[in-house]
């Protein structure tokens, strides 16, 4: 508690010369500080407690003390979730002193600790996006920002859809918690976003294994924590202003924080964020990405009181999006999508427009959260209560009279309740048990004449988890287990529009063990095997229906392949999803130099995914059919990203995402895994002020590991001499080649100046510098147009 | 470790809240589904008076897998003149309900529809050619019916004219629905919008 108001006091006062500056000396102690992956720590809070002076660091992690008079002094370097570290330094230190610190276990006793980076475990692989880092995702969508980090990046539907992807698997693979809560959309389509605000966090957690074991089921892939900063508990008014505008898609994004406390009431603090955007078309470097545009309004508030033994927090968010899908990608069969693959610019490409027509999607989300937390002695009680509303609207290109009716129209509320107990043991070993309950109900809105895609379902499901923390010698031991239910009672219409019903329960176990140790003072490893389940999806079991920008229909795995009729799940050789994955990680950490290097391997029993089964005829024409399948698939990988600080002005940073991933019971390649990605940048950076300027190299190969092509000309012509399509296999096929690997050059530049008790960030960054034209094999949008040209963005943000 | 009275009070308070406002209704609503066509008829009425060829394509389950039946073939009789009218119904729909017939959701959105036809060379003696599926400005007879046109003019085609050649022929005669919204024009051909129905029948003339 007392470190938070602390920062929260110096981030008032500093930089102001009171704090910095010994009466008489001249001198000058700088340095910066780092988190161990080498990301810089920002508002880190520095101490030299025998004069009595602090400050904190910039968002690239410097900090400097100013007019201090010669000698050595002991330093005390803080951060929120972090183990405090003492560090001697000296006024003649000519090299530019760095300070990497370590993520603290999670201790019990300090709440603070929990507030941060509550959701890591000590041997989890995991990367965060804060500070700095994140600041320079301003503007950008959830998926595209977290895309800074290895091992993670998107599955796109156009410049601005994107899904996170961790270490190749996504959508149900991958639990997204915002503010502690498991976030319910409708995430089972390709082209549905995340409905988050990334303007909500002060830090973005990616748990890369699945042992986050306390929530709950479908973290096969990993886990994205969206965290809040914690709020004020003292009185007084702070917050932040952040704008950025882009000159592709001619945009503007405006983002403003307002937070505080309330006098002679210590403990109690506020919150109140909001963010606007509009966007318009986008530009490839040759021609305009026709509707394309994006509307987005999110608001939230939280409110909330902490003493030491007590604490109650509410917190509301209101997310909302109105997105434009490319003109030229809505097709109805085979005809027209030879034609749309073909044509280049699009079909319907026309001027810059900010009009958002269909096909396009209307997106609202809703979080209603309320927790709190009661400390007892020898233990801490955690309860939490969220509601989340989802409303998505997707309109298609139809009739006229229909143009303005959504073809598909859902509402999915959904209630999650969890306790949990913490409490520690002798010999510093941590017990934490708890419940969590979920009940969801998935509507379709009537009048969407069209026969659902997916039907209507309620969700009941839940489960109790233990997790167990011990040190055993220099090892630091992580244990989790848990068992879940899911039942599902589904309503629907199939495909004749006669009424269906079902009953389905799943049920399973969950299992996590991690192992960590330092060797020596620079290094650690870290060792993680967990099993983990999913239950299916409603959409993969019932889904019926065509999509608009892939002119293919899709089945579900409960449909009957010659009959389309609905089964009973019992009739069918169903199994859950079941993943092992193993995850081990190498740190380095010097002062001048760190790396982590990770090396996974993800074994997916049961892989639900769209297996290609042939071509049906239905009277718009000819049309290839998917129809959801189980197979088992293998995920092996490497990320590797370092930080060489070569001179007090130079940092070297390369990453490196390396992925293979095949289907090892058919003996096949899955589609759309992300290819082998490389990534490096120089960042220069003043030593006088906080300027930096930072060009940028990325390198994405070529997808050699993708499924065999069958184009849509061939299939034509199979269908006109009577053979079979897909060579009577059903091996996974693509209508296209891989796209070309490429390679994109990006700058940027930025400086912080204070200015009264504020700061003013500013930053200039050209992205696709040399307007290179390119397609990404995981961006849906490849089969029609290229990718987005340079675009130019300035952002300038105000703390105060 | 006893769980605090208030603790279980309040989780047990939450549960009732999620239960009763869960349990709502759940019911789904049957949509009508005035896009889908689920038979198609090509009815060939000789000008001259004689019994008219009919033929249609069925596709009963929609968008099942099962493949659509195309009736036929066609069988025209030599230098005769026909017209052709084309009728569209959706049989998930009540007859007579609205959205069973959709040959009239077509007509009233005429501006943004357009009939396109392909054929064998040499199957008519007018229209000439191969027909306008391939290149939008090739002849097709939009005459013989107050849906040739749309309101504005412009080609739709629920009904045309044919006239057989005097000699045998025999080749696949196919028609393509094209749904244009905001893209019809007089040049507008068919790599244009959005493809609503897409047949092929064999034709002969015998």
């Amino acid at each position: 508690m007392r470190i938070r108001t602390c920062i929260f006091w110096l981030l008032l006062l500093s930089p102001g010369e009171l704090l910095l500056a010994q009466e008489g000396c001249t001198q000058r102690l700088t340095g910066r500080v780092l988190s161990e992956a080498g990301s810089p720590l920002f508002n880190a809070e520095i101490l030299i407690q025998s004069l009595a002076m602090g400050t904190v660091t910039d968002s690239l992690g410097n900090f400097a003390f100013n007019k201090v008079c010669a000698g050595t002094y002991v330093l005390e370097f803080r951060y929120v979730g972090y183990k405090t570290r003492m560090e001697k330094i000296s006024t003649s230190e000519r090299k530019l002193f760095i300070v990497a610190m370590t993520v603290e276990s999670q201790a019990l006793q300090e709440v603070v600790v929990q507030e941060k980076l509550d959701k890591v475990e000590r041997t989890t692989n995991y990367a965060v996006l804060d500070g700095a880092k994140l600041n320079e995702t301003a503007g950008k969508t959830l998926g595209e920002s977290l895309t800074a980090l290895p091992g993670v990046s998107t599955i796109q539907a156009g410049p601005g859809i994107f899904k996170p992807v961790i270490h190749g698997v996504h959508s149900q693979r991958v639990l997204i918690l915002n503010h502690g809560i498991r976030q319910e959309g409708q995430q089972w389509g390709a082209e549905h976003a995340p409905e988050i605000d990334p303007f909500i966090a002060s830090n973005i957690v990616v748990i890369k294994d699945a042992s986050a074991i306390k929530y709950g089921t479908d973290a096969l892939g990993g886990v994205i924590v969206v965290n809040p900063p914690p709020l004020p508990e003292k009185a007084g008014l702070g917050g932040s202003i952040n704008s950025v505008i882009q000159s592709n898609g001619r945009s503007g994004t405006i983002s403003g924080v307002l937070e505080g406390g309330i006098k002679n009431l210590d403990g109690f603090g506020w919150r109140l964020q909001g963010t606007g955007k509009r966007m318009g078309d986008f530009h490839a470097p040759d021609y305009s990405l026709t509707n394309t545009g994006i509307k987005e309004f999110d608001f939230s508030a939280a409110a909330g009181y902490h003493s030491e033994k007590l604490g109650a927090e509410i917190f509301f968010s209101h997310f909302q999006t109105e997105l434009g899908i490319l003109r030229g990608s809505a097709v109805n069969n085979l005809d027209d999508l030879v034609i749309a693959m073909e044509q280049e610019p699009p079909i319907g490409t026309t001027d810059f427009s900010y009009t958002i027509n269909p096909p396009r999607q209307e997106v609202s989300h809703n979080l209603l959260k309320l927790n709190s937390h009661w400390a007892q002695a020898n233990g801490e009680w955690h309860l939490q209560y969220g509601f989340q509303s989802n409303f998505r609207k997707e309109f298609d290109i139809r009739k006229s009279s229909l143009s303005n009716i959504p073809a598909i129209d859902l509402e999915l509320r959904t209630h999650t309740v969890e306790l949990e107990y913490e409490t520690a043991g002798s010999k510093g070993r941590q017990f934490c048990f708890g419940l969590n309950g979920m009940y969801q109900d998935n509507r379709n809105v009537p009048g969407t004449q069209r026969i659902p895609f997916i039907p209507n379902y309620t969700t009941v499901s839940g489960g109790p988890f233990a997790v167990a923390k011990l040190t055993v010698q220099k090892w630091v031991i992580d244990l989790g287990a848990r068992y879940d239910f899911r039942n599902y009672s589904v309503i629907g219409y199939d495909y004749k529009n006669a009424l269906y019903t079902s009953d389905l329960a799943f049920h399973n176990v969950s299992a996590s063990a991690g192992a960590s140790r330092a060797i020596g003072k620079q290094q650690t490893i870290k060792l993680n095997v967990s099993s983990a389940w999913r239950p299916p999806h409603v959409a993969e079991l019932y889904s019926l229906g065509t999509h608009q920008s892939a002119a293919s229909v899709e089945y579900g795995l409960l449909l009957n392949d010659s009959t389309n009729e609905v089964m009973n799940i019992n009739d069918v050789p169903f199994n859950v999803e079941q993943a092992v994955k193993t995850v081990a990680t190498y740190q380095f950490a010097a002062n001048r130099f760190q790396l982590e290097a990770t090396a996974y391997s993800n074994m997916i029993f049961n892989y639900i995914y769209l297996q290609p089964r042939g071509v049906t005829q239905t009277v718009r024409g000819v049309y290839p059919y998917f129809r959801y399948t189980q197979t088992d698939a293998l995920f092996l990988g490497m990320d590797i990203s370092a930080a060489w600080t070569i001179s007090p002005r130079f940092i070297l940073s390369p990453k490196v995402s390396l992925l293979r991933a095949a289907d090892v019971r058919n003996d096949d390649y899955l589609v759309f895994i992300p290819s082998n990605r490389f990534e490096i940048a120089v960042r220069y950076q003043a030593v006088k002020n906080n300027f930096y300027v930072e060009p940028r190299l990325k390198y994405v190969a070529r997808q050699y590991r993708a499924p065999r092509v069958i184009t849509v000309r061939q299939i034509q012509d199979a269908v006109d001499n009577g053979t079979d399509p897909l060579g009577g296999s059903t091996d996974n096929f693509d209508f296209m080649a891989a796209p070309d690997g490429y390679v994109l050059a990006g700058v940027a530049a930025g400086i912080s100046v204070p200015s009264g008790s504020g700061r003013f960030d500013f930053r200039l960054a050209l992205e696709n510098a040399l307007n290179t034209s390119y397609r990404e094999y995981t961006n849906r949008l490849r089969y029609y147009a290229d990718d987005m040209g340079a675009n130019v963005s300035f952002s300038l943000k105000y703390t105060f | 470790m006893m769980v605090p009275k208030k603790i279980t009070n309040t989780l047990l308070g939450i549960l009732l809240i999620a239960l009763i406002t869960g349990c709502s209704k759940n019911d789904p609503v049957k949509e009508d589904t005035p896009e889908l066509v689920t038979k198609a008829t090509l009815t060939f009425s000789s000008v001259g008076g004689g019994a008219s060829i009919v033929v249609s394509a069925t596709d009963p389950d929609g968008d099942g897998v099962q493949d659509i039946v195309v009736d036929g073939p066609i069988n025209l009789m030599a230098n005769t003149t026909y017209g052709l009218t084309i009728e569209l119904i959706n049989g998930l729909v009540a007859v007579g309900q609205p959205g069973y017939s959709i040959t009239s959701e077509v007509e009233e959105e005429g501006t943004e529809h357009q009939f396109f036809f392909s054929w064998a060379n040499s199957t008519f003696a007018n229209p000439e050619g191969d027909g306008n599926l391939d290149n939008g400005s090739d002849p097709v007879n939009y005459q013989g019916g107050t849906n040739s046109l749309d309101t504005n003019g412009l080609n739709l085609g629920l009904t045309t004219i044919w006239t057989t050649t005097s000699t045998l022929a025999s080749g696949n005669f196919r028609i393509v629905l094209k749904h244009q919204p905001g893209a019809k024009t007089a040049t507008s051909d068919a790599s244009v919008g959005e493809t609503d129905l897409d047949l092929t029948f064999i034709l002969n003339v015998q």
